[in-house]
């Protein structure tokens, strides 16, 4: 065997893993060569001082992070799971936007109320010449949507994050939600404790993101979410609507060595996008 | 793994606790920024939830992870081209004031060695640190490189020579 293989077994003797054979084939060799024994030895220095290297431990946040990526993960996966069988395993009568809650229960049982009540009180009448006033189903229609928003605006405020979750559901039906719900979407997006609710919310954000109002509130609203499932899914709705006054801050972004990796990339694919649309 | 690639993706929090400790270590050495390894294992463990249909079982979980990993150091550098992957306390000792005692000669010795290390080229790191470090059997670093054992154990040889070449030529004590 030339010296060649035999120095290739150095690192690992160094390391213990050499077969004993091939071990005592080795040693012999260097009681006999000077210069593969003086590679051995130099190369035993670096070997030996590598250990003494300090090595600090990975901080209990990298776990945290890792695990609320998880469960956002799992939810997001859950909630496509629910999505994919509700056609076939429901019918639509029993979809799941009847709400858990016995006080939610009594505001939807209002609402209905008040819908069916103005519908047989329409159906009863007898049918003149005369149609309807159009004030009259505009009427109906504005106390249907004010009690849809009044249940929204307060589910949003329950401690259970379900409730919260249909709370955001509830608000993005409203067809035309008023600064109040904005407000109280935002308001989710941006202090809410739970990772689903405000993803939830920036989807329900994105049906309002047209307007540049809301596009700025987004813009303001990246700096200051911790969990970059967030950062991404503002992202994605600021590059859908074609937001042009989030460049700045989507630059600023990509270039923020502090950032998530998977949010500066985003930004960089948001910013290519909006570029090319100019 | 094979749970996870089914759709059970909660067992990646068993992986992520067995394995995240070596996985930093491993960016830890290639970085030498404690926020930066930190990233890269999330990152790491972000692709493996979202590509997980790709994992193959003939290979060892811990390479292909390691796999992953080199992939999105890559990435990384691609990205921070202009920065040096330095530690802080490099300059810090060098010089011939440096106290004489053995203890200021031993973190000097540290100081020269990490230098050293940061100074080769990425590929003999990474080999270098998985066999040194991360314990790596010299198959698996194979799985991991997509090369056969015998280049492997030329590889870490080769990085090591280097390796102490740099240590030697910056502590003085030999011309390289």
């Amino acid at each position: 065997m030339s010296c060649e293989r035999f120095r290739e077994q150095i690192p690992e003797c160094l390391a213990g893993r050499l077969e004993s054979d091939a071990r005592e084939k080795l040693i012999a060799h260097l009681e006999l060569c000077s210069a593969c024994r003086a590679d051995m030895a130099e190369i035993g220095v670096v070997w030996r001082g590598l250990e003494s290297l300090p090595v600090p431990e990975p901080g209990p946040e990298m776990r945290s992070r890792f695990v609320e990526v998880l469960e956002a993960y799992q939810a997001g996966m859950e909630q496509g799971r629910m999505r994919a069988a509700a056609p076939v395993s429901r019918h639509w009568w029993t979809l799941g936007w009847w709400p858990a809650k016995a006080a939610w229960q009594t505001a939807l049982a209002l609402l209905l109320l008040a819908a069916g009540g103005f519908g047989g009180h329409y159906l009863a009448r007898p049918h003149t010449a005369n149609p309807p006033a159009n004030s009259e189903i505009a009427q109906l229609q504005a106390q249907v949507e004010n009690l849809r928003q009044t249940v929204a605006l307060s589910m949003l405020q329950d401690q259970s994050s379900s409730s919260r979750i249909r709370g955001v559901t509830y608000a993005s039906q409203v067809q035309q939600p008023d600064k109040q719900i904005d407000q109280a979407l935002l308001f989710t997006l941006n202090h809410d404790a739970n990772v689903n609710v405000r993803l939830r919310a920036v989807d329900a954000l994105e049906n309002l993101a047209v307007r540049p109002d809301i596009q700025r509130a987004l813009v303001d609203a990246l700096p200051l979410q911790d969990s970059p499932l967030v950062e991404v899914a503002i992202i994605d709705v600021l590059a859908e609507v074609n937001a042009k006054a989030a460049l700045p801050a989507l630059r600023q972004l990509m270039q923020d060595s502090k950032a998530d990796l998977a949010v500066r990339q985003k930004a960089v694919a948001a910013v290519q996008k909006l570029e090319v649309s100019k | 793994m094979w749970e996870v690639r089914a759709g059970d993706v909660g067992k990646l929090e068993e992986l992520f606790d067995r394995h995240q400790r070596s996985l930093f270590h491993f960016f830890l050495h290639l970085t030498a920024s404690r926020s930066t390894a930190e990233d890269l294992v999330q990152e790491v463990f972000y692709r493996i939830l979202k590509y997980r249909h790709t994992y193959q079982p003939e290979m060892s979980f811990r390479a292909w992870m390691f796999q992953v990993g080199r992939n999105v150091h890559l990435d990384y550098v691609g990205k921070n081209k202009g920065e040096v992957a330095l530690p802080e306390d490099v300059v810090e000792l060098r010089g011939p004031d440096a106290p004489p005692d053995r203890q200021a000669q031993k973190k000097q010795e540290t100081v020269l060695l990490r230098k050293a290390m940061a100074a080769l080229p990425r590929e003999k790191r990474e080999v270098l640190i998985m066999a040194r470090f991360m314990e790596l059997k010299h198959e698996e670093i194979a799985s991991v490189l997509k090369c056969e054992v015998g280049t492997v154990k030329v590889r870490v040889y080769r990085a090591l020579r280097e390796l102490s070449d740099r240590f030697f030529a910056l502590s003085g004590e030999r011309a390289s």
